[in-house]
């Protein structure tokens, strides 16, 4: 009996060491995390219009860019930060910054090493040369800030290589760019995407349905235009990139996925309900009100940007050649219902540069006044008042559209108002071949902070280009392009910032546009992400790297 | 012995009167007249109550309300609602969006707008049916197959999504073909892609009449006297067809009023500035959660017209062609009946 007792007293301890051992294994797993910040993940967003292109050569709205930021990077970039922190110009796959010699027209960079493309193909010097090519060939909008090099003006004529003023060793990894002329804003432009170095087997044409290989530390896997495109990481970044670049930031999640929802209310609805975590433009303005004061400092913040929005006159054609009618046309504005249009997201300005950017000093040269206006038309008396007014589906543009088309009406002109799919609208616009390109609207963000970034693309006459032009009014006058070229060769100081003040005025004195606001933009994440993580470039927008989950 | 000549009824009176009984039709036809008239007053109401036009913006003005000052668009963008006759009839039922136009006004407007294409698509379509199915059942052959089978295809195809598309590339470039040519503005768009998008369904039933009425001895004695296709088609065939054709007309001018709000609130129909209520539809929905009526009253408007116009289009049918019910009625008592009867010639156990 002792034995049979000794046997049970076994079985029974062996018993509740198992049931003891079954509670402790396992645990419940969930989903959130306590800590900062959870690594990995699916990131769901969305953009209300595909990007104009998910082509870093071709793409040139603040959707392309925020697209494609954290894929494609140049030789230098901007640095991963909010605010004007993030207009700084650092390294970005040359090792330093360029050495800047032969009294400012010789650039030389050195490629960091063992750099590769997202599909395993090493990263040479001479696929610089190769990028900026390829942008020329494909009438890039980003064209006209690259024409300074060496060559690169008879490259844009013939379609002829290679361009004399890029001399690369691919052994050592050097570049050496050589310009016409001494640039006080080369050094910002090396940033920008449009070149990009990409494998120099990349198909000479528009790739946004096929996005080319990248160096960043995400990759675009799967794109359909219109609908939404995809992110994996680069498995190169890890193990090469990363290493060369450590100073850049690797990201958190693993994946992304971007759809585009056209209608913004359903977008917010969304965020609300935690079926997206990201919506890359604004809410509308009929919930913008309602969206801040809900969620301001935990799920949304508001974001300053430095841009211009405005309207275009045709200065190349009847009635807009007419400098009275354009000066007309700014007198009829009232920025103030421009205000209200925009749910109080703009802030009311009349130049073409905008608050906060070097060389921006007020003036009001047009103080809305229908009387001035129409005294102006009476004075002007066009013959052709048939027009056409372009403007974009998205809102509010469209009702800024609107409301212009309603401006020009009350002036005497006949218009015709069109508005365009917002995926295509700067394509369409930008297309001299398209007929009736009379007067629209449009919007500049600051590309880097130089002023001459709002002029030579915008206002320069040789940025007015066939296909992705920028220079909707086709404004042309040799005087002022002549201050541009004198004033992006020197170095930013305050002799130069009164200067492009002066020019500043003297543009709008002509009156190409009818700038009215400055826009603020936002940040509003759902409930899962951490919104202090996330950055929000003056360039680039939101960075992909910056998005984690709490 | 032949009957008084004060009892004997045409078609016409007999149809007239069976449409009279008809209280429910009645009451709808009211309503669907009720709003032809609102939406013809609207240059009085806009000239001499509201004093404003339809696409007339008032985004920074202010209006007095019961001598309270009020703005019609608030600096954070939202409308000002229904004032009623607070300001004199002013903004009586609100601003339509943040660019302050008077709701009231557009509401009036966006019906003419919407009464116009429904009503000229309808007769468009219509009157290109009456063409095809009188060529194609009184010629037959090749003839019918050819417009039978182009109908057919018509029809097989997602008319929505293909109207959508064809009403943008529209929209935006508007149409050139040959001395045509229509502004990318012009109401004639939606009408032409309605009309054409519609035709079948005018066009198969006139056929199916026309091949039954091809056949009839009026027609041969016509025919046998030497008369000409296109008078026996004309005179002899359309006039038979008026019932049928009369129907039709009115049930495609509801359906052509939903196609074109459809397409306007998709952008492809009726292009801004200018309203109808499908464009309304679209801007009221942005504004949804703040201003509801923005978006429910034009859809209202679309909801009356459109039943209206059904019940008084069923209505007409029915006192046109009676013996069509009663033979449409004994066909669903047939196919609602259990099969208990044995079929002849079957064998049995």
């Amino acid at each position: 009996m002792k034995k049979l007792g000794a046997v049970i007293a076994v079985l029974v301890l062996a018993a509740l060491s198992t049931i003891g051992l079954a509670s402790c294994g396992g645990g419940s797993s969930t989903s959130g995390g306590g800590g900062e910040g959870q690594k990995g993940g699916t990131l769901d967003g969305t953009y209300a219009s595909f990007p104009d292109y998910l082509d870093p050569a071709l793409s040139y709205t603040a959707e392309g860019w925020t697209a494609m930021a954290d894929t494609y990077i140049p030789l230098l970039t901007y640095k991963h930060a909010n605010g004007v922190e993030g207009s700084e110009v650092i390294p970005g796959l040359a090792k330093e910054l360029p050495k800047i010699s032969n009294g400012g027209k010789t650039y030389t960079l050195f490629l960091r090493p063992g750099l590769k493309y997202s599909d395993g193909s090493p990263v040479k010097a001479s696929d610089f040369p190769f990028a900026v090519e390829r942008m020329i060939k494909l009438n890039s909008g980003g064209s006209s800030f690259y024409l300074k090099i060496v060559g690169a003006e008879q490259f844009a004529k013939t379609k002829q290589g290679p361009i004399s003023g890029i001399k690369t060793n691919d052994k050592t990894g050097e570049i050496s760019i050589e310009l016409e002329g001494p640039s006080g804003t080369f050094t910002n432009e090396l940033g920008l995407m449009f070149v990009a170095p990409l494998p120099q087997d990349t198909p000479i044409e528009d790739l946004s349905g096929n996005p080319p290989p990248g160096t960043g530390p995400y990759m675009i896997t799967k794109s359909q235009p219109g609908k939404g495109w995809e992110y994996e990481r680069n498995p190169y970044w890890a193990k090469d990139n990363g290493k060369a670049m450590p100073e850049y930031p690797e990201g958190v999640v693993d994946h992304a996925k971007m759809t585009v929802i056209r209608n913004p209310e359903t977008q917010v609805d969304d965020i609300e309900r935690g079926t997206y975590q990201w919506m890359q433009n604004p809410p509308p303005a009929s919930r913008y009100a309602e969206v801040k004061e809900k969620f301001e400092g935990t799920q949304f913040r508001i974001e300053p940007t430095i841009s211009t929005y405005y309207f275009w006159m045709n200065t190349k054609k009847p009635p807009f050649d007419d400098v009275k009618v354009r000066q007309a046309v700014n007198y009829a504005v009232d920025a103030k219902a421009l205000e209200r249009i925009y749910a109080g997201q703009i802030t009311s300005t009349q130049q073409i540069l905008p608050p906060g950017m070097p060389g921006y000093e007020q003036f009001e040269l047009y103080p809305h006044s229908m009387d001035k206006a129409e005294e102006l038309m009476k004075e002007a008396n066009p013959s052709d008042k048939d027009i056409t007014v372009w403007t974009d589906t998205e809102s509010p543009n469209n009702e800024a559209g609107e409301y212009f088309n309603e401006i020009l009406k009350e002036l005497g002109f006949n218009t015709t108002l069109k508005q365009i799919n917002a995926d295509n609208y700067f394509t369409v616009i930008g297309n001299l071949s398209t007929p009736d390109l009379d007067a629209g609207w449009s919007d500049w963000f600051q590309d880097y902070p130089h002023p001459n970034d709002f002029f030579q693309p915008l206002l320069a006459g040789e940025s007015i280009q066939p296909t992705n032009n920028n220079n909707f009014a086709q404004y042309e006058n040799p005087a002022i392009d002549k201050k541009m070229v004198e004033l992006a060769e020197a170095q930013l100081g305050p002799e130069q910032e009164a200067a492009y003040a002066k020019m500043d005025e003297e543009v709008m004195e002509d009156a190409p546009w009818a700038p009215y606001g400055t826009r603020t933009l936002s940040t509003f994440v759902s409930d899962e992400i951490e919104l202090e993580s996330v950055i929000f470039n003056p360039t680039f927008g939101h960075y992909l790297t910056s998005f984690e989950f709490k | 012995m032949p009957t008084e000549p004060s009892a004997e009824r045409g078609p016409w009176s007999l149809a007239l009167r069976r449409f009279l009984r008809n209280r429910l039709a009645l009451a709808f036809l009211g309503l669907f007249l009720l709003i032809i008239v609102f939406v013809l007053a609207a240059p009085l109401w806009a000239n001499h109550v509201a004093h404003t036009g339809p696409n007339e913006e008032h985004t920074v003005e202010q209006i007095t309300v019961n001598g309270e000052k009020k703005d019609v668009v608030s600096v954070e963008g939202k409308p000002i609602g229904p004032q009623w006759f607070g300001a004199g009839g002013k903004f009586f039922l609100g601003a339509d969006s943040r660019l302050g136009r008077d709701e009231m006004v557009r509401l009036m407007y966006g019906g003419r707008t919407s009464l116009l294409i429904g009503i000229s698509a309808a007769l468009l379509a219509t009157a290109l049916a009456i063409v095809l199915g009188l060529l194609a059942g009184y010629f037959g052959g090749w003839v019918d197959s050819l417009i039978a089978r182009t109908l057919d295809v018509i029809w097989s195809l997602p008319v929505f999504l293909i109207g959508l598309a064809v009403g943008i590339a529209l929209a935006v470039g508007g149409l050139k073909l040959g001395p045509l040519e229509l502004s990318s503005g012009s109401l004639w768009n939606p009408i032409l892609i309605i009309s054409i998008f519609t035709v079948p369904y005018i066009a198969r039933p006139i056929r199916g009449e026309v091949l039954s009425l091809s056949r009839k001895e009026f027609v041969e004695a016509a025919i046998a006297q030497g008369a000409s296709p296109g008078r026996v088609m004309f005179t002899e065939i359309l006039p038979n067809l008026a019932s049928t054709v009369i129907v039709f007309f009115t049930l495609m001018i509801a359906n052509s009023m939903l196609f074109e709000a459809g397409l306007s609130f998709l952008g492809a129909g009726v292009q801004p500035p200018n309203s109808s209520w499908g464009t309304m539809i679209t801007v009221g929905v942005e504004l949804l959660r703040i201003q509801p009526l923005l978006a429910i009253l034009p859809g209202l408007m679309i909801m009356l017209t459109v039943l209206s116009l059904n019940i008084v289009g069923d209505a007409l049918r029915d006192a046109l062609d009676p013996r069509g019910k009663a033979r449409l009625d004994a066909a669903l008592q047939f196919e609602a009946q259990p099969a208990t009867a044995k079929p002849v010639g079957e064998a049995t156990l």
